[in-house]
């Protein structure tokens, strides 16, 4: 009955691992466009020169 | 050519809200289910007899291969509703279903490969189960690189058309081991007189079954964040170079 256990670990290992490697590329992938977006709004916002309401 | 908001405006919001992905009314009942889940499988749930231990790879692979069919849905539905509305929202959350195919079929693929091997003495065969499953996990995968290649203009309609094949070949998966002589074994839930779970067995398969969805929901709800989030950039990035093209800015 628990010959196979190994197999059962095994599985279950590689499951979460795929989930959770997942989730966590994703999410370092989530940091580095976040500062990629504030760092190019802080560029807009700084560089330009606005033009004068009419 | 966009040259910037008049004075006394300031450069328009990037267009996603800043609300954390995973909110704690779902993270919190996820991480329970999940604690839950593999208490039932390696402790509580009783053992089959046949099999032994290992058929409690069942409880991971099956609810995955389900999941997977959902996304299939989810992201084909979306897919159709970019192309009917053109709404942004509804390409995000197609991507993010569509990639969370490729996570969830290569789960249940692996794990099913990991079962076979101590009970039918092989990793893998080409029956219609496991061949209609690997088409799958490939259509997906061929979308994600199209979506990547494919112009701007022309790849909702390109991924579309992938998506719609994909949802075509959930329901073959579906009927591959009802119509054919597959390696794989019948249908255990809904397949026929002979089949069926114990009641313990199928409470854990009920509770696995929502962790997994809920699982799923948290990893598509990252995925379309970061979805809108690469929009973001794209959106900033053309709005800068177009501000460098009128002068307004130096760069």
């Amino acid at each position: 009955m628990m010959e196979n256990l190994h197999w059962l670990f095994y599985a279950y290992g590689a499951g979460w691992l795929l989930i959770f490697g997942y989730l966590f590329w994703i999410g370092r992938r989530e940091r580095h466009l976040r500062r990629k977006v504030a760092e190019l709004h802080e560029l807009l916002n700084e560089k330009w020169t606005p033009k004068k309401s009419k | 050519m966009y040259t910037g908001p008049v004075e006394g405006q300031s450069i328009p919001p990037a267009g996603f809200d800043d609300r954390p992905a995973l909110p704690l009314w779902l993270l919190l009942p996820t991480a329970a289910l999940m604690l839950l889940t593999l208490y039932l499988v390696f402790d509580w749930v009783s053992t089959e007899a046949t099999m032994g231990i290992v058929q409690r790879i069942f409880y991971f692979h099956v609810p995955a291969a389900a999941v997977s069919f959902l996304a299939c849905f989810v992201g084909g539905v979306s897919s159709i509703l970019y192309l009917v509305t053109r709404q942004e929202k509804y390409d995000d959350l197609s991507l993010a279903a569509n990639e969370s195919i490729v996570v969830f079929e290569s789960v249940n693929i692996v794990m099913g490969s990991l079962w076979a091997r101590p009970v039918w003495g092989i990793w893998w065969t080409w029956d219609a189960r496991l061949t209609s499953s690997f088409v799958l996990l490939f259509l997906y995968a061929a979308y994600l690189m199209v979506r990547r290649a494919a112009p701007v203009e022309s790849r909702a309609g390109v991924c579309a058309v992938v998506c719609i094949l994909g949802m075509l070949d959930v329901p073959l998966i579906y009927m591959s081991n009802r119509l054919f002589r597959t390696q794989h074994p019948s249908p255990v839930l809904g397949g026929g007189e002979n089949s069926g779970l114990a009641p313990d067995m199928l409470k854990t398969f009920l509770v696995a079954l929502v962790t997994m969805v809920l699982v799923w929901w948290c990893v598509v709800r990252v995925r379309r964040r970061v979805a809108r989030l690469d929009r973001a950039v794209e959106d900033l990035t053309r709005r800068a170079n177009e501000l460098v093209d009128a002068g307004s800015i130096r760069l």
